[in-house]
C-alpha cells in the first residue's frame, strides 16, 4: 500500500519536527521565563560584596554607607561583621535570636547553609567576615559540586540527550502512527474499492473510526443499489426494445409476404401492383429499422457480445465498396479509396465494423440523391497511436448545428430538435460501434463547407496483441 | 427436378397466419403435400407418422423451443430442417445451425427468399447423387474447364497451375461481380495472406496470358483499380 506508507512517513516526519521544535521552545522558555526571576535584584553574593565594601572603619566604630544601607533595607536583610575571635564587631538590624559570638565550626556550618534558619551569605572584609542574612524562607540554598570530567563531557551529554529525545520521539511517532494506520488501512481500502465499484464494501464499524467506516459502508450500499437499479433499468429497456422488435417481426412477415405476392401477381392491375411494391419496400425499410434499433439499443447499453479479432480495416473498406459496386451503385456516385498503412490491425468485431463502414457510405449515398464523390481514407494518426478511418463526400452535408446531435438517438432527451433531414439510425449506430471499439466518431463539415466528413478513430493494436491505451 | 415439388413439407409455427401464408406460397410454387403444426407435440407426431421430407421450424413454440424439437427429431430422422424465427441474434443463429439445421431465416422474410432457400436444400438433399463437378465455361474463344484445370484454346490445351486454378474458381464463383484482392489472396493463400497482393498480380497476369487474346488489353478478366478483379462471363454452358 503505497499511499499508507506515504502517510506514515509524513506522520513520523511531522512528529519529529514538532518534538524538536518543542525541545528548543522549552529551552528558550526555561532560560527566559524560569531562571530570570533570580536576577531581578542584585544577587545575594553581589549584595554581600557591596555591603562589605560599603562598611568603613572610622576610629573604633564602623560606618555603612548610604547605598549599602538602602540595599539592605530594600531586601529586608540584616548584616554583621565577625571579628577574628568570632565576636560580632558590627551589626545592622541583627535579629535577637542570632548569637553574638561563633566558633570556627559554627562559621563553617552557616557559611554554606543557614544561620538559625536565616539564609546567610558571607564575604571577606579586611576586618573580619561580613555576613548578610535574609529573612527566613526567602532564599533556598543548595550546594553544587562538579567534577572536571563531567564538565568537559557536558556538550557530549547534551548531544546524547538530544539524540535520545529524538529516538524517543521517533519511536513514539512510529508506534502511534502504525496503530493509527492499522485503523485507517481498512478505511482506505474501502474507499479504493468504492471507487472501483467492485463488490460491496463491508467495513468493521468498531474502533475510533467507527462512524467513518459506517459512512463508507452505507455509501457502498447506496452505490450498489444504484448500480443494480441502473443495470436493471438498462436491461429492462434493452429487453423492451428486443421484445418490441421481436413482436413486430411476425406481423411484418405477413405484410412483406402478401405485399410481395401482390406485387408479383400478374392478374392485378398495374396500379395496384405498384402500390403493393411500395408497401413491400416500406416494409423492408421497417425490417431493417427494427434490426437496427435492436442492435443500437444493445450497443447503447453495452449488451452486444463482441467477437473480437485482429482486423485490417482496409480489407473491410474494399469489401464494402465492392459490395456497393456489385449491387449496382448508381453511376452518379464515384467512390475513391485512399488506403495507407494497410498492415495496421485493430481489435474489432468484423460484422460490426463492416456495418459501420457500410452505414457511412450508405449515409453519403442516401442523402445526396443528386450524386456525389465519396472518398474513403484510412491511415495512422500522426503519433501512430490511432487508426483513422475517414469517409467524406462532396454532397450537401449536414448543417453545422445539427452535427453535434446527429449521433444521438431520436428519442434521446439530448436531442433538442426533431430530426428534419430524415437521418435514420445509421450515424448513431456508427458512433456506438466506434465507442464499443474504444474509439470514437467525429463528424465535421467537408473542407470547403460542403459535404460531410466522418472520421472513425480506433486505438491501434500494438505488437504484443494488446490494445495500446487500455485492455478490452 | 420436377419430383422435388412432391416432397412432403412440414410447417411448424405457432402463428396461424404465418402457417397459412407459407402454405399458400408453397402451394403456388407447386408443392402440394404440406403439413402444418402449431406446437412441438403435434410436430413430433407428424414427423413420426407423416415422415416429412423437410421441416420449416419456428424457434419459439407454446410447449418448448425449436432447438430442443430439432434435437428430438434428429434422434430418429435426418430430415433437413430450416429454421424460420423472429429471434435473429447471432447467438440464436449459431445455435440453430450448430445443432444441425440446414438453414436459418430471420423474420420478417420475403416469401421468395424462403422458397429459394427451401429449393436449395431440397436440391442438395434429394437430387440424384452425381459427383459434384466444377463447371466448364466459355470465355470468347476459350473454353475453361475448371474441373480438369485446362484452358482449351485453338485446339491447344493450356494447363492451369494450382494457384491460377484457385484464382479462376474464386472469380467464377463470383462471376460478373468484383472480387476484392484480399478475398482472392485469402482464397489462394489462406488466412493471414496480407502482403501477397504483388504475387497475386503476377498470377493474374499469367491467367490472362491463357484466357485473353491480348493480355495487355483484357476483356474478360478486368482489373477494378484499388479494389480487385472481375471476371466477365457471358455464356455459361
Amino acid at each position: 500500500m503505497e499511499g499508507i506508507i506515504r502517510i506514515l512517513r509524513r506522520f513520523v516526519a511531522t512528529t519529529i519536527f514538532i518534538s524538536i521544535f518543542l525541545l528548543i521552545f522549552n529551552f528558550v522558555l526555561l532560560g527566559t521565563l524560569v531562571f530570570t526571576e533570580n536576577y531581578q535584584h542584585p544577587s545575594p553574593e553581589g549584595m554581600v560584596k557591596q555591603v562589605a565594601n560599603g562598611l568603613e572603619k572610622q576610629d573604633d566604630s564602623f560606618q555603612l554607607d548610604e547605598q549599602a544601607t538602602e540595599l539592605l533595607k530594600q531586601n529586608d536583610a540584616w548584616a554583621m561583621l565577625l571579628g577574628e575571635k568570632g565576636h560580632v564587631r558590627w551589626d545592622y538590624h541583627l535579629p535577637h535570636d542570632v548569637p553574638k559570638s561563633y566558633s570556627l565550626v559554627d562559621v563553617a556550618k552557616f557559611s554554606r547553609y543557614y544561620l538559625m534558619d536565616y539564609p546567610v551569605y558571607t564575604s571577606e572584609h579586611k576586618d573580619g567576615l561580613m555576613v548578610v542574612g535574609y529573612p527566613k524562607e526567602s532564599h533556598w540554598k543548595y550546594q553544587l559540586d562538579f567534577l572536571p570530567d563531567w564538565i568537559s563531557s557536558l556538550p557530549l551529554r547534551i548531544v546524547l540527550l538530544l539524540l535520545c529525545n529524538l529516538a524517543l520521539a521517533l519511536l513514539i511517532s512510529v508506534v502511534i502512527g502504525t496503530r493509527l494506520i492499522r485503523k485507517i488501512r481498512p478505511l482506505v481500502d474501502g474507499v479504493h474499492n468504492l471507487a472501483r465499484e467492485q463488490e460491496s464494501v463491508q467495513l468493521d464499524a468498531k474502533g475510533i473510526f467507527g462512524d467513518l467506516a459506517q459512512s463508507i459502508n452505507s455509501a457502498s450500499a447506496i452505490l450498489q443499489s444504484k448500480t443494480a437499479a441502473l443495470q436493471a433499468r438498462d436491461e429492462a429497456r434493452s429487453n423492451w426494445i428486443a421484445g418490441i422488435s421481436h413482436d413486430i417481426r411476425t406481423p411484418l412477415s405477413l405484410v412483406l409476404g402478401y405485399a410481395s405476392e401482390m406485387e408479383d401477381h400478374s392478374d392485378l392491375p398495374k396500379e395496384q401492383r405498384h402500390q403493393a411494391g411500395i408497401i413491400r419496400r416500406q416494409g423492408e425499410k421497417l425490417r431493417s429499422l427494427v434490426s437496427d434499433l435492436n442492435l443500437v439499443s444493445m450497443l447503447e447499453y453495452e449488451m452486444q457480445p463482441m467477437h473480437l479479432k485482429p482486423i485490417r480495416l482496409s480489407v473491410l473498406a474494399r469489401q464494402v465498396v465492392t459490395e456497393f459496386l456489385n449491387n449496382g451503385l448508381d453511376d452518379r456516385y464515384v467512390i475513391e479509396l485512399k488506403l495507407t498503412d494497410e498492415a495496421v490491425q485493430i481489435q474489432g468485431d468484423e460484422k460490426l465494423l463492416l456495418r459501420a463502414i457500410s452505414n457511412l457510405v450508405q449515409n453519403s449515398v442516401r442523402h445526396n440523391s443528386q450524386g456525389c464523390k465519396i472518398i474513403i481514407e484510412a491511415s495512422l494518426s500522426n503519433d501512430r497511436s490511432h487508426y483513422l478511418f475517414i469517409v467524406r463526400d462532396s454532397g450537401r452535408g449536414i448543417l453545422q448545428e445539427q452535427l453535434a446531435e446527429i449521433t444521438e438517438l431520436h428519442y434521446s432527451t439530448r436531442r433538442k430538435r426533431p430530426d428534419q433531414q430524415g437521418h435514420g439510425l445509421g450515424l448513431p449506430m456508427v458512433a456506438r460501434i466506434a465507442k464499443a471499439h474504444h474509439g470514437r466518431l467525429i463528424l465535421a463539415s467537408g473542407s470547403d463547407q460542403r459535404g460531410l466528413r466522418a472520421v472513425m478513430e480506433f486505438p491501434v493494436q500494438s505488437q504484443n496483441g494488446k490494445v495500446d491505451n487500455e485492455e478490452i | 427436378m420436377e419430383n422435388l415439388k412432391d416432397k412432403k413439407i412440414l410447417i411448424v409455427d405457432d402463428e396461424p397466419e404465418i402457417r397459412i401464408m407459407i402454405e399458400r406460397f408453397l402451394r403456388k410454387e407447386g408443392f402440394f403435400r404440406i403439413f402444418t403444426a402449431a406446437d412441438c407435440a403435434s410436430a413430433l407426431s407428424i414427423c413420426h407418422t407423416g415422415k416429412p421430407d423437410i421441416v420449416i421450424l419456428d424457434v419459439m413454440l407454446p410447449d418448448g423451443d425449436g432447438f430442443s424439437l430439432l434435437s428430438s427429431i434428429r434422434q430418429f430422422s435426418e430430415t433437413p430442417i430450416l429454421f424460420l424465427s423472429a429471434r435473429g441474434e447471432d447467438e440464436d443463429r449459431l445455435l440453430g445451425l450448430g445443432l444441425g439445421a440446414d438453414d436459418y431465416i430471420v423474420k420478417p422474410f420475403l416469401p421468395r427468399e424462403l422458397v429459394l432457400r427451401l429449393m436449395v436444400i431440397l436440391k442438395r438433399v434429394f437430387s440424384s447423387p452425381v459427383v459434384e463437378r466444377l463447371s466448364a465455361f466459355r470465355l470468347g474463344e476459350q473454353i475453361i474447364d475448371l474441373d480438369s484445370a485446362v484452358v482449351h484454346r485453338n485446339d491447344k490445351e493450356l494447363p492451369l497451375t494450382a494457384k491460377e486454378h484457385a484464382i479462376l474458381v474464386k472469380l467464377y464463383e463470383n462471376q460478373n461481380r468484383i472480387v476484392t484482392s484480399d478475398a482472392l489472396c485469402q482464397a489462394v493463400w489462406g488466412d493471414d495472406s496480407y502482403g501477397y497482393e504483388n504475387t497475386l498480380m503476377v498470377h493474374i497476369r499469367r491467367v490472362r496470358e491463357k484466357i485473353e487474346l491480348d493480355p495487355s488489353k483484357p476483356i474478360h478478366l478486368l482489373t477494378v483499380r484499388g479494389l480487385g478483379y472481375k471476371l466477365l462471363v457471358k455464356e455459361i454452358r
